[in-house]
């Protein structure tokens, strides 16, 4: 039988896992669903278990000038009520799972999770998230869009922990987040989107479009966006064509349970529509 | 065998067993408490639900290593307060109540809700309700209840 | 004396509330087993060669072999085995119980079972017909000979799943050559006479014990014997208590619900009238035929809805395919056909260009039409006040209008609707034969005696106020347990939106003699079902009362689309109920708001499909049943129109809160996207479908 080990400080957790692999178990919420067994069973874990959801000191919301931080066992809800926290992110939470799910999990299980249809990742891809990624011996940054490789892919070391989300403070003139499910709540996405400008005299001087759950990974294109940047609000919007055939051989989704490709291919470009139609000169 | 340690309805117990176990098994099999309930299994239907330091959680997706140190109460030991009897009234009194296996997770999830928000809305109300799912009543009796229970537990939380 | 429609709490709340209240999986017995089945992996072909491990002590394996009875479950059609013998015809198809005290181990036997097959092709398509039924009135086919044009189309509904939050489950246990079953269940008479047949035991050897339902909705009425006939082939074997509990995945997936449909229609229109039609309703049974044919009788019943049509030709066929067997759902059929003649009635309107709503209240049925089997409908019919009430609390024509504006995306949709009440047929007459039993007591208590189960639907109270209300004593002093037949008489199963008015109907005339009677210390009362004498139904030909009673509804259903996501919101919903007289308003008002959740789930949300005969949507995370953020405020009216035979006027609640809500949904998003929809769910993959492509 596999063992559960409880971490309570992040020296503890970072020791153990410089001993030997373990899996790593935030708030659960998808741990335990995808390793379920029986009603009345232990988990059937693969491998021995290091619980971190204790570990108070990576549990915090901080900002500086430059950004914000979020530790790694910061409860969604948490983030909810947070007034730090930039709108988006909390309306992209507020969509995840419920508040009895919101009580436990974690942005950093939702990352860790990697799954194409992850919400939170299409924000934090948008807002150029970085990771702080601690073992005993080191800490790195990444890209969270170089840390997820692919589908329940992740760039992380046996030997490693996911300690923060450094979110860098951005200016737009608007951004915003929309989940499409397949009920108003408590449902995993058909998929979602997330995009953001802004606007000085007239000119696009940042645009940002992300997808979430059209493609193995969250779908957002520096090269597309770097394209438009610098147009004018109305060559933006004349070109709007364009930009829609830039998105579309991006945008790959399959069928499934929930939904299916034509539909979400082509939901996602009715919302890069209305976002782009709904762009303000200044 | 590894040791943990949590408050359960304000009593401390310890549950020697591995880590590696749902909440809501340790709550029915080793104390009897069968208030919380399986649904689903899986996060969804809100049946299982507890109060884990204060705030609503669903015992089937929580860890038992996740309350080592923490303070859990089920309906059990919330059916002993003034503020459950408060809510209690008010899902009698306004139909909230079918087949009642929905029934304590609703209860936790109003607890949960009142506690960090004693005048919710009814937009409110239906957030703080969205992990819980019933199938016999279509909810509005349920949110009617809710809103009762805040009217006449008016102070109390 | 006091208004008995007045609402008193109900007597369950306190144990429900508390997490007192015993549920099936909160029973436990000393020294209990447990079970788990072992299933097929194939969808069709036989087996050839099962190769078990070394079960260890303790641990046993239940098959076919084992069954002393007939290896058949008693239903209403007898084809479903109890374990299958040899031959596979779904997925997941039974085949042994794997039993033992640890989960663990029996996970770990289930996992070292290997099974060698012959695989055949499956048949998915709706071709094999293994029941058909036909029926005419009036004039039949022979009216569209002078039609000036016929009108046709094709509806279509999809699998819906009961949903009920708590899973399928029984314990069994065994004392000396009595074998007991508790489980969560409707019909505990359906069990105990399946397990007689299964056993081949005396039935006072058999007993069968209801434990608090957590939700059934049609799920808990026939399934469960075949469930039951398992473990207590099991536990006749093994002489341990033995709980099998059903995990949310393998209830989805095995589990009967609701058929899928494909209905058929053609009108024959004559000077701008529906002179008569011709319907096809084909329903998918599934491997087994089980109730299939029932159902698919309740549907071609519905075949007119609301309206009179003085002629008709309906047929209609079950076909069986290699898909999970389908079976009871509230509502039996009649929610397909309510969606489909809805639909359709408002489409030949449009087609005529005449004003849909002017159109369906211009064929409305009325007191003394003629039933689409030519039996009477001899009570008053309200519809009319009905829907005048519904339209002015939901400001139906100002919406209406409104909302014609393309660019808008907002909808009201109306649905008219009837439910027969009880059994179809002479059901109750010839098979059913309803017994109810009263005791009085010495200390002036009353018990109600009857296999009527409270699932819910608060059928301990509203029995007990019944009681109460008769005898003029204290609600208190009136007994309801949970019926356990070694106790309580066969009052038949908990259907069919009879409990109330047939159940309830012997009960009040018990509770009257009682009355008379009450001085003395300590008697039975004993009441039997006696069909009203004018009632008379030819099963055979389909021809005369179908049902004793008919209760009749109006929903009004608002919602908002969206044009880029094509997701609906409801907005709000209105209904009026003619379901009689209310023994308690807050039940009748709690049926109607859970009935029309249920009935605008299956019309806009709830998707459920087969891939090669394996369910998509296997738990509650892809299965999609409305939240609280996705219902609205509801508004209910119910009009008193009492009917004779029931108790204090008391007709069926159940379903008809359920039938009308796929229709009106529907008809709000025609409403709302100005493109016709010819089936449901109307998910938002369909709506974008019907947006891009499809004609007006
Ligand atoms: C009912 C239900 C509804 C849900 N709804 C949604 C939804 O709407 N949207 C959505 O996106 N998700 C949803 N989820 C999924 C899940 O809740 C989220 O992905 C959540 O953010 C996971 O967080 P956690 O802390 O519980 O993760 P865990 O289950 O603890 O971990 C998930 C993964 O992340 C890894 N991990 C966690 N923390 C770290 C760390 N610090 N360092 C390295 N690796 C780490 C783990 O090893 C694991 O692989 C739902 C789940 C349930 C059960
Ligand atoms: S059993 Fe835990 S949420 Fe359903
Ligand atoms: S009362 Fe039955 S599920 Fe809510």
């Amino acid at each position: 039988m596999v063992d559960g080990l409880i971490a309570k400080s992040l020296n503890e957790a970072l020791e153990a896992l410089d001993n030997k692999e373990y899996q790593i178990v935030a708030g659960g919420t998808d741990m335990l669903i995808q390793n379920r067994s029986h009603s009345g069973m232990n988990i059937d874990y693969k491998k021995d278990v290091l619980y971190i959801n204790l570990i108070d000191e990576l549990d915090f919301i901080k900002v500086d000038e430059k950004n914000l931080y979020i530790g790694a066992n910061t409860r969604l809800e948490t983030i909810l009520e947070s007034k730090l926290v930039p709108q988006i992110l909390r309306d992209v939470v507020i969509e995840m799972a419920s508040p009895g799910i919101r009580h436990t999990a974690t942005l950093a299980g939702n990352i860790g999770n990697a799954s194409p249809a992850g919400d939170s990742l299409v924000v934090l891809y948008l807002l150029d998230c970085e990771l702080e990624i601690k073992s005993l011996t080191k800490t790195r940054k990444v890209l969270l869009k170089d840390f997820i490789t692919g589908v329940r892919k992740i760039a992380l070391n046996k030997n490693e922990l996911i300690t923060k989300l450094i979110i860098p403070k951005i200016n737009l003139t608007d951004c915003y987040f929309h989940k499409v499910g397949p009920r108003l709540s408590d449902a995993i996405s058909k998929l979602s989107f997330a995009c953001g400008y802004s606007v000085e005299n007239s000119i696009i001087k940042d645009l940002r479009v992300a997808f979430g759950a059209v493609y193995v990974t969250v779908v957002r294109s520096r090269e597309v966006e770097g394209k438009f940047i610098g147009q004018s609000v109305n060559d933006l919007k004349a070109n709007l064509d364009d930009i829609i055939n830039a998105y579309e051989p991006l945008i790959k989704p399959i069928d499934d349970q929930r939904s299916n490709r034509v539909y979400r291919k082509n939901v996602a470009i009715n919302l890069l529509r209305e976002f782009i139609e709904n762009i303000k000169e200044d | 065998m590894p040791k943990i340690e949590f408050k359960l309805n304000d009593k401390l117990v310890t549950v020697h067993s591995t880590a590696n176990r749902r909440l809501l098994d340790v709550l029915r099999e080793d104390f009897n408490l069968t208030g919380p309930k399986e649904g689903c299994g899986e996060g969804e239907c809100g049946a299982c639900a507890v109060l884990l330091n204060h705030k609503i959680v669903n015992s089937c997706c929580t860890p038992l290593a996740n309350v080592d140190g923490q303070e859990i109460v089920t309906i059990e030991g919330f059916s002993k307060t003034k503020r459950y009897q408060i809510i209690k009234d008010a899902f009698a009194e306004m139909g909230g109540v079918q087949c009642g296996f929905c029934t304590p997770g609703m209860v936790i999830a109003t607890e949960s809700l009142l506690n960090k928000n004693p005048h919710p809305n009814d937009e409110e109300i239906r957030i703080a309700l969205s992990g819980n799912l019933c199938r016999c009543t279509g909810y509005n009796m349920i949110i009617k209840s809710i809103q009762k229970a805040a009217k006449d537990g008016d102070g109390i939380w | 004396m006091k208004d008995i429609s007045k609402s008193i709490n109900k007597v369950d709340n306190e144990e429900k509330i508390s997490g007192s209240a015993e549920y099936i999986a909160d029973i436990k017995m000393d020294g209990m087993l447990y079970a788990m089945t072992l299933r097929s992996s194939i969808v069709k072909g036989e087996i050839i060669k099962i190769s078990y491990p070394k079960i260890p002590d303790n641990y046993y394996v239940i098959d076919h072999k084992d069954v002393q009875g007939k290896n058949i479950v008693k239903i209403i059609y007898d084809d479903m085995p109890i374990f299958t013998t040899k031959k596979i015809s779904y997925l997941h198809e039974p085949i042994a119980l794997v039993i033992g005290p640890e989960k663990e181990k029996i996970v770990e036997i289930l996992d070292s079972i290997e099974i060698k097959y012959k695989e055949e092709e499956p048949q998915f398509e709706w071709e094999d017909s293994v029941v058909d039924f036909h029926f005419d009135k009036g004039e039949g086919e022979r009216v569209f000979d002078h039609a000036d044009k016929v009108i046709s189309y094709d509806y279509e509904t999809g699998y819906q799943e009961q949903a009920y939050i708590e899973t399928q489950g029984f314990i069994g246990y065994q004392d000396g050559d009595k074998t007991t079953l508790i489980g969560s269940i409707q019909c505990p008479y359906y069990v105990k006479n399946a397990l007689i047949q299964a056993l081949d035991s005396e039935p006072e050897n058999v007993r069968v014990i209801q434990s608090t339902v957590g939700g059934a909705f049609g799920g808990k009425e026939e399934f469960p014997s075949l469930i039951g006939c398992q473990l207590a082939v099991a536990v006749k074997k093994i002489k341990k208590p033995i709980q099998l509990i059903y995990e949310r995945e393998e209830d989805m997936l095995v589990t009967t619900k609701r058929h899928p449909a494909k209905i058929h229609f053609d009108a024959a229109i004559k000077e701008n009238k529906i002179k008569g039609i011709k319907a096809h309703v084909g329903i998918d049974g599934g491997a087994t035929i089980g109730l299939s044919g029932v159902v698919l009788s309740r549907a071609m019943l519905a075949c007119s809805g609301a309206y009179t049509i003085d002629n008709l030709d309906i047929t209609g066929d079950v076909y069986k395919t290699n898909t999970v067997p389908n079976g009871a759902f509230r509502g039996f059929g009649a929610p397909q056909m309510m969606f489909a003649i809805e639909m359709f009635v408002e489409h030949i309107a449009k087609d005529l260009n005449i004003d849909p709503l002017e159109f369906r209240k211009s064929i409305l049925a009325k007191q003394n039409d003629h039933t689409s089997t030519n039996g009477v409908y001899r009570d008053p019919i309200l519809m009319p006040e009905m829907i005048e009430k519904a339209m002015k609390e939901s400001d139906y024509l100002r919406k209406k209008k409104a909302y014609a504006n393309p660019n808008i995306f907002k909808g009201i949709g109306m649905s008219f609707f009837f439910h027969g009440c009880g059994f179809t047929g002479s059901g109750e007459k010839k098979i059913i034969k309803a017994r109810v039993r009263l005791r009085k007591h010495k200390n002036n208590k009353a018990e109600i005696l009857i296999a009527a189960v409270d699932m819910g639907q608060g059928v301990k109270t509203t029995f007990r106020k019944l009681v109460a209300n008769i005898l003029e004593i204290d609600i208190e002093n009136v007994i309801f347990n949970n019926p356990d037949t070694d106790y309580v008489p066969d009052s038949g199963p908990t259907v069919a939106s009879r409990t109330m008015m047939i159940v309830g109907g012997l009960v009040a005339r018990a509770a009257k003699e009682m009355k008379q009677r009450w001085r003395e210390d300590e008697f039975v009362v004993e009441k039997q079902y006696k069909q009203p004498d004018y009632i008379k139904y030819d099963e055979e030909n389909f021809i005369g009362d179908a049902y004793p009673a008919y209760s009749w509804g109006v929903n009004v259903v608002e919602v908002e689309v969206s044009k880029t996501t094509y997701q609906v919101k409801l907005v709000k919903t209105w209904s009026v109920y003619d379901g009689g007289k209310a023994i308690d308003e807050k039940v009748v008002l709690g049926q109607a708001d859970g009935g029309l959740a249920q009935g605008v789930g299956y019309g806009y949300l709830e998707v459920m499909n087969h891939k090669q005969g394996k369910i998509q949507q296997k738990n509650m995370t892809d299965y999609i049943i409305p939240t609280a953020k996705d219902m609205p405020d509801m508004e209910t009216y119910l009009y008193d129109n009492p009917y004779a035979f029931g108790p204090y006027g008391a007709k069926g609640v159940g379903e008809l809160t359920l039938v009308g809500g796929a229709p009106a949904v529907a008809k709000a998003i025609e409403n709302a996207i100005n493109k016709r929809i010819y089936k449901i769910p109307v998910t938002p993959e369909y709506i974008m479908e019907l947006i891009n492509n499809a004609k007006n």
